[in-house]
């Protein structure tokens, strides 16, 4: 568990927003990327770094980062051997492979963080192959990505997305007032609902609806007072919170599928807010 | 300080328990119920999903029915983790004997269901961390690992706000239980992260726990509006007993301004009230048949 001890601490780096310039994969066609399943249930790919290689790095959805051992980023190129190191686990900070190769996919411009992670070094020794990084989200979001663990393979489609520039976001969070950050959350159409209090806590299946105005909507719909709506779009609403976020993504004049539960029974209607507010 | 130990934050989650492991367990046990086999095979749910300002992908999930709780997708997780103040909430007692504790089902949103399952009722340190900053802007409750990700196709695009996942006919062994031992002795390296674990928690008190964010619904008029042929924004009927109505907004009225700015079309309309919220006053200038603007001033309601 400790191997995750330091990730609360992660929050306070991350890393410059990728450049997708020269992306090697075509638009139209996913690039396929097979991977192997380590005994530690990690999935494991072979990647070219800069042309060198092949490193053995694991691809984690839960790493926000992406990550190189120094030695894999000596020996690619992606840092200078003599470049400085902090006191802690060998720390180089950040640096950019130049391109990767992984499968049919080449990326390019990759940043990563350069340090010796020790639970990869644990994870390596027990293996009795050495594990060079892990591929984390700065990578991934670059992509439409798939994973199939039956068949052991990935497929990566470029998609327009910019990645969040944690480093440049978080000092100013952690020095910034700590004022509450206040946002209103508008729905797409007019729906003609007023909603109830929510009632049973983790075990509540919805929120009611307390009234149902006249000429509406939902009223056409054949909705009630007193049902109780627990989707909306397939978007759970176990709070007016909720149904307000999911009548957000609702545009005007779309009908979509709300879940309600009337009399104990569940049920499935189909509304189609109107254009207004 | 932070900025130095950020880095280390990959969270390639929980390997030290993999890493004291005993030799991994190549039986799968061909006999297990496979659980869902007929109709949930082969079915695609649309999974709504939140990227938290850490870059991290929550879900929402229902535990035996109960819930929603946010839990985080991390293919770096071996398992199902629930934290365990979660596991209390819900009245999930973590198995004393069993280094995992049953779980009958487990909902994710979108339609998903999965049953008869094994979690692992623990806080991980990502969670308590975390946490304790405040700073993924939502609280995490479980992490989603190899056990339960591996059942499904995922298809992620950042672009979208929803993944697909598609069920498949594939059940992932359960990873190995580190025996106890084993967990006791952690090496030094890990005893000294050990360390860092509390430590983190206490920034949250020197850099103050991050701000919620308040969400507020949007204010309710009880207008319904159309954009008629010739330009402008029509109301096509004020609802019955809404803030509007009781106003005095009549159906056949042009929307000429809302809060003293123009308005030709629905789409300007909707930017104008966006920051509304329920009690604030809206200020509707309309004009009727014969030419005559009034303007009406009245308080948004709650509603939608």
């Amino acid at each position: 568990m400790a191997a995750a001890a330091l990730s609360g601490l992660a929050l306070a780096m991350g890393q410059a927003p990728v450049d997708r310039e020269g992306e090697g994969a075509k638009a139209d066609k996913p690039a396929r990327v097979s991977f192997s399943m380590l005994p530690s249930n990690h999935m494991l790919v072979r990647a070219m770094l800069n042309g060198k290689g092949p490193y053995r790095l694991i691809f984690d959805l839960g790493a926000p980062i992406t990550l190189l051992s120094n030695r894999a980023a000596e020996s690619s190129g992606t840092v200078k051997d003599d470049a400085p190191r902090s006191f802690l686990f060998s720390m180089r900070g950040e640096a950019e492979v130049a391109e990767m190769r992984v499968g049919e996919l080449t990326a390019k411009k990759l940043p990563v963080v350069v340090f010796d992670h020790p639970a990869l070094k644990v994870l390596g020794e027990i293996l009795g192959q050495p594990v060079d990084g892990i591929i984390g989200f700065t990578f991934f979001a670059r992509y439409k990505t798939t994973i199939d663990y039956q068949i052991n393979e990935m497929t990566f489609q470029p998609v327009d997305f910019e990645v969040r520039d944690l480093m440049r976001e978080l000092p100013d969070r952690l020095a910034g007032p700590k004022t509450v950050r206040r946002t209103v959350t508008a729905p797409g159409g007019l729906w003609g609902i007023r909603l109830g209090p929510v009632e049973g806590g983790v075990s509540s299946p919805g929120t009611p609806i307390a009234e149902v105005l006249g000429d509406s909507p939902a009223q056409a719909a054949g909705l009630k007072a007193g049902d109780v709506l627990t989707t909306i779009d397939g978007r759970w609403t176990t709070s007016p919170g909720d149904v307000y976020e999911a009548a957000a993504a609702v545009p005007a004049g779309r009908s979509v599928p709300v879940g309600v539960l009337r009399d104990g029974q569940e049920r499935v209607i189909e509304l189609r807010p109107a254009d207004g507010a | 300080m932070i900025r130095k130990l950020g880095g280390v934050g990959a969270a390639l989650a929980l390997v030290l328990a993999l890493a004291a492991a005993d030799a991994p367990n190549p039986n799968p046990n061909p006999k297990a119920k496979d659980n869902g086999r007929d109709a949930e095979i082969g079915r695609s749910t649309r999974v709504p999903y939140r990227l938290t300002e850490t870059n991290h992908f929550l879900v929402r999930v229902r535990l035996n029915g109960k819930g929603p709780f946010n839990f985080l997708v991390d293919s770096g997780a071996p398992a199902l983790y629930i934290a365990t103040e979660t596991a209390a909430k819900i009245g999930l007692k973590a198995s004393k004997d069993d280094f995992w504790t049953p779980l009958k089902s487990l909902e994710i949103e979108g339609g998903a269901r999965l049953e008869d399952l094994k979690a692992r009722v623990e806080d991980p340190f990502q969670l308590v961390g975390m946490n304790a900053l405040g700073l993924p802007g939502a609280s995490i409750d479980g992490i989603l690992g190899f056990t339960i990700l591996a059942r499904f196709r995922l298809e992620i695009d950042p672009t979208d706000d929803r993944m697909t996942w598609t069920r498949l006919d594939f059940k992932p062994a359960d990873p190995p239980v580190p025996n106890k031992e084993d967990r006791d002795r952690a090496p030094l390296e890990f005893q000294l992260m050990n360390a860092l674990g509390p430590v983190a928690k206490g920034l949250a008190f020197i850099i103050g726990k991050q701000p919620a964010e308040e969400r507020s619904p949007r204010g309710f008029l009880g207008l319904e509006w159309t954009e008629p042929e010739g330009g402008g924004l029509e109301i096509v009927r004020a609802l019955p007993d809404s803030p509007a109505a009781k106003a005095g907004a009549k159906a056949g009225d042009r929307l000429a301004k809302i809060n003293g700015e123009p308005v030709d079309d629905a789409k300007t309309a909707r930017a104008l009230l966006a920051e509304v919220r329920p009690g604030d006053s809206v200020g509707l200038t309309v004009r009727d048949k014969t030419g005559a603007e009034r303007t009406l001033t009245f308080p948004a309601g709650e509603g939608l």
